[in-house]
């Protein structure tokens, strides 16, 4: 049974401040992210200028302590920005999402004078973060990672690769997962090691073709003997898997929150599409079946974005039932996307399968929301051993 | 029983400003139906022509000659006048126009006599107890009736709601001493500049064709300029627009521009949001032009077409142009 | 450079729900409040300013219900250093004359050099507690100004007043009231650091007590103003819509203003 804290905040609304935040950030989406998207998703490309825009209005600020020149790490306050981010363009509120995923080992295992190097940079966004876990033999079994990271002296020798990494290609620090003991029970082969790119050994050997979320570089990383020095080691040898397990309790809301920003998104389209579209004598929002559909869009956002919003404040009070809220919420939020963006472009009808509407590529980039960071099987796994506990 | 004031505010070229002549319409009708005499003050520089113009509306123009009402801020120099007269004559209501001068002064006069005020007057009636003031309020939504707990107050009077007529007889003029002590600071009137682009002030047009967001840019204005040209009217906007940078903020209709009562409204790109819609939704005609068929001006338009304002625009004109040949 | 900004929470105007309590006072727990249009943009210009001048403190003033610190928040988040906020359940129900004094009085306690308010609110339009408040501080009121341009060294300020042909230029020395409008350019949305950093800044409550005034002569019980009745405004009549071609339209507008003697 979830648990609540005396630390939970008492209030189901959002704080002026978190408002303020909320609609600080929508400005900006509306004014200098929409209109860059469909031409982002149409070349593939980074948008290094949006990038450089985040870090300008201290939005990738959002997920860093105070004290390194952030704005206090609150997930609420995050998914919030991720959320408005992602109504616009799930590409640019990936490069948000993806600054605070890289970051998390180090914030929550890294030792004092590890984060006073490194997350300076990362608040201002000179420095991007990529977060290196999965491999092309082990994308949901974490534990079946391969890549190795051996002792020599003061540093650490990596060897491997990494698939699937979202921004590999523009990052300036990779968070990355090697096994360190192979001799050790599954949960205490792998450690975390921050590498500082480009370095001897490292290169980009792929960058995939994807269905969505095509302005965000997902990358194939080769480590050929990468050297690391003993200092880049987050957390102590055999940490990694926790590491990664504690990290996904707090960067699976932001996932949700860009799903939910789609969803949201996808409806404004064919919501203002079915109040001008007119058939039969009438706009076709006042179809029934069309307006049912809208109605179960709305609703189903709606629900997700409750939900995400519950996750994040019960996360951030340090909830003993993260690993489910956290499941949960990327579930929920996931699976509204897709069918809400689905919804859409049925809405929009021959319109929906075009270039011209956006709520194609808002389909298109939904997917992955079901996908990463934890497949939506996985995170019924957590959710469910949640509830059942383990069979002792 | 008291007299009811009128204070004339300056219009330009020294003589009586449009507000103060309905105004002064609105309380002289007010007199009648209440028995009051009513009386109209002016203070100026040179009060002659504003009281002239005054006594052809009113029965008796009190006049005060103050050289600073020029050379200081008028407001400032006028209210220790009619602070000090009210002193002495008690009246039981001051009239005063809610344009910048009016509410100015009222603002002043209330702090140094201590009356309340009662704001954008559509109408008054006389209670018992002193003026019943109607208002309109919440963007339109809701009329108000309201009076001073006092009996006594201070009343400024909407523009563009009273028909300024005049009496038909002539009032006389008699002029006061000037107060020699003025309570308020002055404020020193540097210069007065004339902007080439202040057209026309659109409180007094006829018409007034308007744009807002969908006029899309300066350049859009292009064919609302042409429109109002062509009908003989002026040119209006929203705040939208204003603040797009896209047109002066001198055109500005709504809640935070000005209040218009034209006899023909036309609105083209304009959603007919509140805050805009308080600005002229009692023009005697509505007009308007939107791709949006369900945006809210269509509620309270008279006539509302659906389409594009450009294609719509460049055709009326058309077709206005063959009518006049 | 110390400006005073006065700031009114107002019942957002966009909600078109405002109503009267059943009272007849204004409901401001029916809608959301935020800050009055005008007083954001005569903020924005005293942030200009202190930041043009390389120094600079701006103090927020409100005289508002009890949850006003939520409202001032933004106005904090944009630049402004602190908030003085006069609160007193006695206050409710206060009429514009009354208004004028308590303010007038919160700002006997204060050091400013100018202090700026927006010309009007969105709630009442009258216009009138700027120029009340000037009067009673016995400071020149400057009003309509659409730019506002200090000269710190010579303790004057220039301000252009609005007027129907253009505008005057107005002069006067220092300390001032300015009456701003629109012109004065569009307040900035509040950065994020600006609404992270607004939690820290302090707002410091005061009652009518710690001004010193009492309470019998001022606020609601003793209002100059009483609303009598409400009704509700006459409805136009029906709307016509024309669909079709822009020459269709063009025709029925040209017929409309024919049948009614415009043209």
């Amino acid at each position: 049974m979830p648990v609540v804290t005396a630390s939970t905040p008492p209030t189901y609304r959002l704080t002026e401040e978190q408002t303020l935040l909320r609609d600080a950030v929508r400005v900006i989406a509306d004014d200098l992210v929409a209109p860059r998207a469909a031409e982002i998703d149409r070349t593939g490309e980074f948008p290094q200028d949006l990038r450089q825009l985040l870090a300008a209005q201290d939005i990738l600020a959002l997920p860093f302590p105070v004290e390194h020149g952030g704005l206090g790490g609150e997930l609420l306050s995050l998914c919030l920005a991720i959320e408005q981010l992602s109504r616009a363009c799930a590409t640019t509120g990936l490069i948000l999402a993806v600054q605070g995923l890289g970051a998390l080992p180090l914030l929550m295992a890294g030792t004092t004078e590890q984060q006073a190097r490194w997350i300076p940079r990362l608040a201002s966004g000179e420095h991007l973060i990529a977060f290196a876990l999965t491999e092309a033999e082990a994308g949901s079994d974490a534990s079946a990672i391969r890549t190795r990271a051996v002792r020599d002296g003061d540093d650490y020798v990596i060897t491997g690769a990494k698939r699937f990494i979202s921004h590999g290609s523009v990052a300036d620090l990779i968070t990355v997962f090697a096994v360190t003991d192979p001799d050790a029970p599954r949960h205490a082969r792998l450690s975390c090691f921050v590498v500082e790119v480009p370095t001897a050994g490292f290169a980009v050997t792929r960058l995939e073709h994807k269905m969505g979320l095509r302005g965000s570089p997902t990358a194939e990383l080769a480590f050929d003997g990468v050297r690391v020095p003993a200092a880049n080691l987050v957390g102590d040898e055999g940490d990694g898997f926790g590491i990664a397990m504690r990290t996904f309790d707090r960067s699976r809301p932001g996932i949700a929150a860009q799903a939910v920003g789609i969803a949201q998104g996808a409806l404004e389209v064919a919501s203002a599409y079915a109040t001008e579209r007119r058939q039969f004598g009438k706009r076709i929002g006042d179809l029934q079946m069309v307006a049912a559909m809208l109605a179960d869009m709305d609703a189903a956002t709606e629900a997700a974005r409750q939900l995400l919003y519950k996750a994040c404040v019960e996360i951030d009070a340090g909830s003993p039932d993260a690993s489910r809220w956290s499941a949960m919420c990327k579930l929920v939020a996931g699976d509204a996307a897709m069918r809400v963006t689905t919804d859409a472009v049925q809405v929009l009808g021959g319109y929906g399968y075009i270039e011209e509407f956006p709520v194609e590529r808002m389909m298109r980039d939904a997917k992955i929301t079901q996908l990463y960071e934890g497949t939506q099987q996985i995170q019924r796994l957590v959710v469910a051993r949640a509830l059942l506990g383990r069979d002792d | 029983m008291g007299a009811l004031w009128v204070v004339a505010e300056p219009g330009p070229d020294g003589g009586l400003a449009r507000i103060s002549t309905e105004a002064a319409t609105l309380v002289r009708e007010l007199g009648v139906a209440s028995g009051r005499e009513v009386v109209g003050i002016v203070v100026a520089a040179d009060p002659a022509p504003a009281a002239a113009d005054l006594a052809s509306y009113l029965p008796l123009v009190l006049t005060i000659a103050d050289p600073a009402a020029t050379s200081q801020t008028w407001s400032a120099v006028a209210a220790g006048h009619v602070a000090a007269l009210l002193a002495s004559e008690a009246p039981d209501a001051v009239f005063v126009g809610a344009g910048a001068d009016g509410r100015d002064l009222a603002g002043a006069v209330s702090a140094l006599t201590g009356l309340g005020v009662l704001v954008n007057a559509t109408a008054v009636t006389w209670t018992e107890s002193g003026p019943a003031v109607e208002m309109s309020v919440f963007g339109g939504r809701l009329l108000t009736t309201s009076g001073f707990t006092g009996g006594r107050g201070i009343v400024t009077v909407r523009p563009n709601v009273t028909t300024a007529s005049p009496a038909g007889t002539v009032g006389r003029v008699e002029a006061r001493t000037a107060d020699t002590t003025t309570p308020l600071p002055a404020v020193r009137v540097v210069d007065r500049v004339s902007e080439a682009g202040a057209a026309a002030p659109i409180e007094e047009a006829r018409v007034i064709v308007a744009g807002g967001r969908g006029v899309g840019g300066a350049e859009g204005f292009g064919i609302v300029q042409q429109l109002a040209d062509t009908l003989g009217g002026a040119v209006g906007a929203t705040r939208a627009a204003v603040d797009s940078g896209w047109i002066a903020y001198s055109q500005q209709i709504g809640q935070t521009g000005k209040i218009v009562k034209p006899e023909l409204y036309l609105a083209l790109g304009i959603s007919g949001a509140i805050q805009h819609k308080v600005g002229m939704r009692t023009s005697g005609a509505i007009v308007a032009v939107n791709r949006d068929a369900d945006a809210p001006i269509a509620e309270f338009a008279d006539l509302f077409v659906v389409g594009d304002l450009f294609e719509v625009g460049a055709a009326l004109l058309e077709r206005l142009r063959a009518r006049s040949g | 450079m110390r400006i005073v900004v006065l700031i009114k929470p107002v019942p957002d105007p966009a909600s078109a729900g405002e109503r009267l309590g059943p009272d007849d006072r204004l409901d401001r727990a029916a809608v959301p409040a935020v800050v009055n249009g005008n007083d954001e943009y005569v903020l924005e210009a005293a942030l200009k300013l202190v930041e043009a001048a390389g120094e600079g403190e701006i103090t927020l003033l409100s005289m508002a219900p009890a949850n006003a610190p939520e409202t001032l928040r933004k106005a904090l988040a944009m630049g402004a250093h602190r908030g003085v906020h006069v609160t007193d359940p006695a206050l409710a129900g206060s009429c514009a004359a009354s208004t004028a004094r308590v303010l007038a009085a919160a700002l006997h306690e204060l050091e400013y050099d100018m202090v700026f308010a927006g010309i009007d609110s969105s709630d009442g339009v009258g216009g009138i507690v700027p120029a009340a408040i000037a009067a009673h501080l016995g400071l020149p009121y400057l009003s309509y100004a659409a730019r506002i341009e200090p000269d710190m060294a010579g303790r004057t300020v220039r301000v252009r007043r609005i007027s129907p042909t253009g505008y005057d230029l107005l002069e006067a020395p220092l300390p001032v009231v300015i009456g701003g409008t629109q012109a004065l350019g569009e307040p900035r949305y509040p950065s994020l650091k600006g609404i992270m950093a607004a939690r820290g800044k302090e707002i410091v409550t005061r009652s009518l007590a710690d001004l010193g005034l009492d309470s019998a002569g001022i606020g609601g019980n003793a209002a100059t103003t009483a609303v009598l009745g409400t009704q509700l405004p006459a409805a136009r009549g029906a709307t016509e819509i024309v669909r079709g071609s822009p020459d269709d339209g063009a025709a029925r507008i040209v017929e409309f203003l024919a049948e009614r003697r415009i043209i």
